[in-house]
């Protein structure tokens, strides 16, 4: 037999029913307990009255006892002095109460189940008059209790039973009702598969349980169609991409070949393949490069350094792109700015950056690289240009592989299509993050912010240097 | 250089175009040149025959590159070996030059790289202390760090220096993109965006050096690179 019921509904079912019978139970208990002992408390009661005044007349009137147990409000008293019975009710000595007094000393008032099979609340108390010592014994039935307590026990029997039935019963159907939405989100969300990513599960009230359930379900299946949108595009871009030097190294090598040409003229015809080969190779390595990203292959051997420095080193390397184009390249660092990185990495991020920047900022434009600790304290990597700037519909896919603003442009200035992409990669290995500000017609302007490096600004703020 | 004395090179590649290619390559180059299809076939050939050099791809069929190395090494055998793959994962390499590779190309590889790297192998113990290079009425010297023509100074930056030394030490070799910016730039990551760069060093070198005389000696390569020769 299985213990635990694979249905949540049977296990919330059993649960509710569980703790409903532990509730019933107990509540059940103390009612009969409580019953119980006031209408014990109401007998012994009684009983104390029956002696005050059997007390009373053996020590004030003994000779009047007699009287009270022929005609005393007491249904059931014995007085005694020693072995001798000075005056019993009759009903006393009718139902043979005698014996539950014999052998037994004075005491608290108890239960004693006469030779007539009834039960009867005794109570003994020794009183000592002058000359004398009396044993005083009073009585009460206690049938009447016993039936309400028993016609009480049946009632609860009978009912906690037949309540517990039910509570099972509405429990098992309460649970089904408030499971069944759940059951139509699994076989709504089986439904949607890879080819179905668009559709998604229905909310009928976005702030309740099942509501957020399905918005959460909702959300990763967005992201997912996301992913997956990306991948289909960046498969076919990827082979389109692949397919363009391939197409050019066939088509000039079929024709090269056709025609008949002197050796100088073969040679050009190799060389141009050969251009188209290299192109095909680079895009190879950037694709290796973002594949490795995305296996988390990447070697990283991140080491205090020096931000200014680096920007400094890609600028000295590339300033002459600059110089050609009349541009003005500057570094403004104001001190050295530490970072935890992996040097290679983040400097192809930074190259990235200023390349492009000198790419598609116009002649005698400005480009400014920027070293600093931003206000709250991380470090900073700013590339801006005053070049034509991006507009907004662009700005939120220009990190995406291959996405291009003006494709022809692009591949023409040799790009892969891949620079930018390979640097938010670059950055975010980095714990870094990428943004993007720009006004189409004014420029834009990348920020690269990384976390500063905790040992060097300790170093820096110590009051020794 | 005669066949008697040229360097004998056993080339281990299962692709028969890239054997192929590499064999009429480095035989116009004057190597005397070995080719193995296979693991095995390679191993044989290492057994019977003195090579001065392999070149060893590292995915064959049957027995792979670093299997047959790993044996050679063993056997004491220190002949010079640059590992060719087409993998070109971090452990991969190490895995290559733990066993005892010399050096290591990672496929596609620039012809004229392949060429630079055995010779610098083989180069390797002899000490070339060339303080003044030169070429035809060009001379470069290490210590002053002047660069003459004929008799007319030559101004160059600290780069344009290192690149014109660069091309002297390989004159009359070809030189590519990808040599330069390993070797005079030191970036390693083939991705780093760096040819736009080389090419106007190169351009300006060449204005420099070439500009005020009827003699160009730095030349463009189509498809491969550059080369600092004499007209002809």
């Amino acid at each position: 037999m299985r213990l635990k019921p694979r249905s949540v509904r049977i296990r919330l079912t059993l649960w509710y029913t569980a703790a409903l019978a532990g509730l019933v139970l107990c509540f059940a208990l103390g009612i009969y307990t409580f019953v119980r002992s006031s209408l014990l408390r109401q007998i012994d009661d009684q009983l104390e009255r029956d002696l005050a005044t059997v007390t009373r007349v053996v020590r004030d009137e003994p000779n009047e006892i007699n009287e009270l147990a022929q005609h005393g409000s007491v249904d059931f008293f014995q007085v005694s002095e020693g072995t001798q019975v000075l005056a019993e009710t009759d009903s006393w000595s009718r139902f043979g109460l005698e014996k539950g007094v014999a052998g037994s000393g004075p005491g608290a008032a108890r239960s004693w189940r006469a030779p007539n099979d009834r039960l009867y609340r005794l109570r003994v108390v020794a009183v000592n008059s002058p000359g004398h010592g009396y044993l005083v014994a009073v009585s009460e039935a206690e049938q009447t209790l016993r039936q309400s307590l028993a016609s009480l026990a049946l009632i609860l029997l009978i009912g906690i039973p037949l309540s517990l039935a039910l509570a099972v019963l509405g429990g098992y159907l309460l649970a089904g009702r408030a499971l069944a939405p759940i059951g139509a989100l699994a076989a709504k969300a089986a439904e949607i598969t890879a080819e179905r990513l668009s559709e998604r599960l229905p909310v009928e009230d976005p702030l309740d349980e099942f509501g957020r359930l399905a918005s959460v379900f909702n959300k990763t299946f967005a992201r997912l169609e996301d992913s997956f949108d990306r991948l289909r595009r960046f498969t076919a871009d990827a082979s389109h991409e692949l397919r363009t030097p391939l197409t050019a190294i066939r088509s000039v090598g079929e024709v090269g070949l056709q025609e008949k040409s002197d050796a100088a003229g073969y040679r050009e015809v190799i060389a141009s393949m050969l251009e188209e080969a290299d192109r095909l190779n680079k895009l190879v390595d950037n694709l290796l490069v973002l594949s490795r990203a995305d296996s988390g292959a990447q070697q990283m051997l991140p080491e205090p350094s020096d931000l200014s420095a680096l920007a400094a080193e890609v600028t000295d390397w590339i300033q002459v792109l600059a110089e050609e184009k009349e541009q003005h390249l500057t570094v403004r660092v104001s001190q050295p700015v530490w970072a935890d990185i992996d040097r290679t990495t983040l400097r192809q991020a930074v190259i990235n950056l200023v390349d492009n920047a000198i790419k598609y900022t116009p002649d005698r434009g400005n480009i400014r690289v920027m070293v600093r600790y931003s206000p709250s304290g991380e470090a900073v990597i700013e590339v801006t240009d005053d070049g034509p700037g991006i507009s907004p519909e662009h700005q939120g896919r220009i990190f995406d592989r291959f996405y291009r603003i003006d494709q022809g442009r692009s591949r023409e200035m040799g790009g892969t299509g891949l620079g930018l992409a390979i640097t938010r990669w670059a950055v975010e290995i980095n714990q870094g993050r990428i943004e993007l500000e720009s006004e189409e017609g004014l420029g834009c302007t990348f920020r690269i912010t990384l976390p500063a490096s905790k040992a060097r600004l300790r170093v820096k703020t110590s009051p020794d240097l | 250089m005669t066949m008697v004395n040229a360097m004998h090179i056993l080339v281990i590649e299962d692709e028969k175009k890239v054997a192929e290619a590499l064999r009429r390559g480095l035989e116009a180059e004057s190597y005397r040149v070995t080719v193995a299809h296979t693991g095995e076939e390679g191993f044989f050939q290492l057994n019977s025959e003195l090579f001065d050099f392999v070149l060893l791809d590292l995915m064959l069929p049957g027995r792979n590159g670093i299997e047959i190395l790993g044996t050679l090494r063993k056997r004491g055998i220190e002949t010079p070996v640059i590992i060719l793959t087409a993998r070109d994962g971090v452990e991969d390499l190490v895995l290559g030059l733990d066993s005892g590779a010399d050096d290591y190309l990672v496929k596609p590889f620039a012809f004229p790289e392949l060429l630079a790297r055995i010779r610098l192998i083989l180069r390797r113990g002899k000490k070339d202390p060339q303080l003044r290079l030169s070429l035809a009425d060009l001379t470069l010297d290490m210590v002053t760090r002047k660069v003459t023509r004929g008799s007319e100074q030559i101004e160059l930056t600290v780069k344009e220096f290192e690149l014109l030394e660069y091309l002297l030490r390989n004159q009359g070799r070809i030189v590519s993109r990808e040599m330069l910016s390993r070797d005079v730039w030191q970036v390693k990551d083939r991705s780093t965006p760096l040819d736009n760069v080389i090419d106007v060093h190169i351009a300006r070198l060449r204005r420099k050096v070439g500009g005020p005389f009827d003699k160009k000696l730095v030349k463009t390569v189509r498809g491969l690179g550059f080369v600092l020769k004499e007209e002809g």
